[in-house]
């Protein structure tokens, strides 16, 4: 070529091409979403802003590589089996992966956003949903039928998992009583706060379905120490050869409670009008399934559209 | 035959009979790029074998994953984005700065002036990779793929290849002769592309950050148009002129180079969505990734066209110029890569490729079948011409190469049926999840002797680059070649 012009403004015109068309343009369409607000009912807002545990758990998913084999992103009915999937644990019937497909406006408040494309282990979009509902385990918690319709007046979450900063006045069910669902081998309740804990502490531990997995244990986000007077109450219920000597308690660190609080906060079942829902998923918007404020309760005040009182 | 005539795609083919003048004034030439070409060189080295270690550890924690479980720096979740960042900002960003700077002052018949502060630019360049992995290591990884390093990493990324580049820039102002080889479009191209697809990136990641989903189109874009416009430019550039300088016959035809390139800049940028098919996203992104995954078929088909073409007749060169081996192998994984980037992303076989292993196969295949043997191959070129003295060991650069393309071809392999086997697996909803993952493992055993031969192979060649280094080369006047030439023939010029 003669011109230096010209291949200038080809090599300079191409990249703009590609970076105006693939992400200036897309930002415009989808780079400024708000959550949606039900036209029925103003109180049910999705998604909600996340509490700051949650967020230091997607910092701690980010850090360790969860995503280079956890996706968290549904694929529609017609190009993949991902909504006829049930998860390999739970109580039968075993809980779904997700009841409709995800789309961009789920995510309006992620940051970083764990989309992933790789999955050697289980989607996780909607693995909050999986936990054990407060009603089935009624364990001796007096947190565990708070449902209140109002997201800011609780200050625990609504979901027995989220809230169990050390100080709580509420603490986590399962830890300390693993006795209401009755398990073999002293697994707690599939997908619950404890199990997943003990998941990662111990991920061939658990039971038969989970024995061949080839997850990396993350023993580091946990601390093996003596018993100081009484045990710990979120100490991890181990069994076997992960179990710590006597006298002594393995309990989850900050980091790891707050990556359980991320992972229990996965929740896309809240129906979006621009997305078809499963059949059977739809009347689901009024009932207590979909709380508003799912994933945990934020003042209010950080929330735009935020609902009267 | 002189540098003179109309076709200017004949540049590089100056025959062994060139006068001295030319001789000399490449040794110049040469000389001036010794030291920041082979600092480039020894860096990504150095880098190589980090990152071949890294990818052996973590292909077996893949099966022992309790190993070192108390110990945060040594999980698989923070060695695995260690090894691809070590592999793509160490060693193939690396290789290829050396070898693009090199080309560009051969091609542009100037000497590299001032070489000893593109050096401090390569100080850096290393000290970012470092500072990167480091906090990769520590816990603060940002969480998108191939942009794990943290915002202050990248920004001493960025000084360093502004340093660099402007090095390059500088030759290409200083160029003599009025036509522009088309190596020096890709590389050009690459040059440009780079900063701007980087710093692009980490603002809209970082700076003032997108909101949601478009971080993952920003990331997924970014990844992408690295693999293609950073280091397949370079790659395609390089197999543009060593092909034809190897073989001393320039390249077939003038206008395919050209369609190829603009084709290849154009549809290639765009192939970002196709990893996220069917994802949280506007339908129409996705299709138009997909469509132009299709469309890269043309540059693919022109370029190996042109080389296919170039080459006619010439193949058994092949028998005895480690250069041409390497190049045409890499050259002819650029096909296979594009194959399967349809593959993957084509909305029918997607369904049971994505979310397996196969996209690991398409990052592999174009990262190390394509790019690193053309890079290998520019450095058995390169390398002598800086330091005076002749490979070695014929043997070793055979071992090198069996086991590099053995070792590659087992990896793709497994990881492209074990994709597919994983994929089929989840696409029936009756079976349990981790019967996906027990379809797959044979296959990832697999991946773990694959693992095995590519050490072997970038020991050998480290071993050989070191003797080189050291100046323990051979002292000849004649090429080494892979088998002895017959004393008849084509006299291939390596």
């Amino acid at each position: 070529m003669k011109g230096l012009i010209p291949l200038f403004i080809g090599l300079f015109g191409t990249f703009a091409f590609s970076w105006v068309g693939l992400t200036v343009i897309p930002n415009i369409q989808i780079g400024a979403l708000n959550p949606q607000i039900s036209p029925d009912d103003e109180n049910d807002i999705y998604p909600m802003p996340q509490s700051g545990m949650v967020q230091l758990g997607r910092q701690v998913y980010a850090a360790n590589g969860c995503i280079y084999c956890h996706s968290r992103q549904l694929r529609p009915d017609y190009a993949s089996a991902d909504l006829d999937r049930v998860r390999d644990a739970g109580p039968s019937p075993r809980p779904k992966w997700g009841e409709r497909r995800s789309a961009p406006r789920d995510y309006v408040f992620d940051q970083p956003v764990l989309l992933g494309e790789e999955r050697m282990g289980p989607d996780l979009a909607d693995l909050g949903k999986a936990a054990p509902s407060a009603e089935e385990s009624p364990a001796a918690s007096p947190a565990a039928p708070a449902q209140s319709p109002s997201p800011a007046a609780n200050t625990a979450s609504p979901k027995p998992g989220a809230g169990g900063a050390p100080p709580s006045p509420a603490p986590p069910a399962m830890a300390t009583n693993p006795s209401p669902t009755p398990n073999p081998n002293g697994t707690p309740p599939a997908y619950s706060e404890a199990w997943h804990h003990r998941h990662l502490y111990s991920p061939r531990s658990m039971s038969a379905d989970t024995r061949d997995s080839n997850m990396p244990a993350y023993r580091f986000l946990y601390e093996k120490r003596r018993i100081t007077g009484e045990r710990s109450a979120d100490a991890l219920q181990l069994t076997g050869a992960d179990a710590p000597p006597a006298g002594w308690e393995v309990v989850p660190t900050y980091e790891a409670k707050c990556l359980v609080a991320y992972l229990m906060a996965q929740d896309q079942s809240h129906p979006l009008k621009e997305v078809k829902s499963a059949p059977g998923a739809a009347p689901a918007a009024g009932s207590p399934a979909a709380q508003p404020g799912a994933p945990a309760a934020s003042p209010a005040g950080s929330q735009p559209a935020a609902p009267k009182k | 035959m002189t540098s003179a005539t109309d076709i200017p795609l004949k540049q590089p083919a100056i025959s062994a009979t060139a006068g001295d003048a030319e001789q000399l004034e490449r040794a110049i030439i040469d000389a001036s790029t010794r030291v920041p070409v082979l600092m480039f060189y020894a860096s990504a080295m150095v880098w190589l074998l980090i990152g071949t270690l890294l990818a052996g550890f973590v292909s077996f924690d893949l099966h022992s994953p309790d190993w070192f479980s108390n110990v945060s720096f040594l999980t698989w979740g923070r060695l695995r984005p260690v090894e691809m960042n070590v592999m793509i900002y160490g060693w193939a960003s690396m290789v290829g700065m050396g070898t693009a700077i090199w080309l560009m002052a051969r091609l542009c018949r100037t000497t590299l002036r001032h070489p000893l502060l593109l050096v401090t630019g390569t100080c850096f360049w290393n000290i970012g990779v470092l500072v990167g992995v480091i906090a990769i290591l520590m816990g603060y990884s940002t969480g998108y793929q191939w942009l794990e390093f943290p915002p202050y990493a990248a920004l001493i990324l960025l000084v360093a290849y502004a340093l660099i580049i402007s090095w390059a820039i500088l030759m290409f102002r200083f160029r003599r002769g009025e036509q522009i080889y088309i190596t020096q479009w890709y590389l050009l191209g690459a040059f440009l592309w780079f900063p701007w697809l980087y710093a692009a990136t980490q603002v809209m990641l970082f700076v003032a950050p997108v909101q949601g989903v478009m971080q993952a189109v920003v990331g997924w874009w970014y990844a992408n148009n690295l693999l293609f416009l950073w280091l397949g430019a370079i790659g395609l550039g390089t197999a543009y002129y060593m092909i034809p300088k190897v073989i001393g016959r320039p390249v077939y035809s003038y206008h395919l180079a050209t369609i190829g390139f603009w084709t290849y800049a154009l549809f290639s940028s765009w192939t970002g969505m196709q990893r996220l098919v069917d994802g949280p996203f506007p339908a129409w992104m996705i299709t138009a990734s997909i469509s132009a995954t299709i469309l890269t078929i043309i540059p693919v088909a022109t370029v190996g066209l042109n080389h296919h073409m170039t080459m006619q007749g010439y193949f058994p060169v092949m028998r005895y110029s480690p250069t041409l081996r390497f190049t045409v192998f890499g050259a002819m994984s650029y096909t296979i890569f594009s194959i399967v980037g349809i593959l993957i992303s084509l909305r029918s076989t997607a369904r049971y490729l994505h979310f397996t292993e196969a996209n690991v196969a398409y990052s592999q295949i174009g990262l190390y079948a394509f790019f690193t043997m053309i890079m290998f191959g520019s450095m058995y070129y390169i390398v002598p011409r800086l330091v005076g003295r002749e490979w070695r060991y014929a043997t070793l650069i055979k071992l090198h190469f069996w086991a590099s393309a053995y070792g590659i071809g087992l990896l793709s392999l497994m990881l492209l049926v074990g994709g597919l086997v994983q994929g089929s697996s989840q696409d029936d909803p009756t079976l349990p999840f981790i019967e996906s993952l027990q379809s797959v493992l044979p296959y990832l055993r697999g991946l773990s002797l694959a693992a095995l031969l590519l050490t072997a192979s970038h020991f050998i060649f480290a071993f050989h680059f070191g003797l080189m280094l050291f100046g323990l080369g051979r002292t000849s006047t004649v090429p080494t070649f892979l088998n002895p030439v017959e004393p008849e023939g084509s006299e291939p010029q390596l």
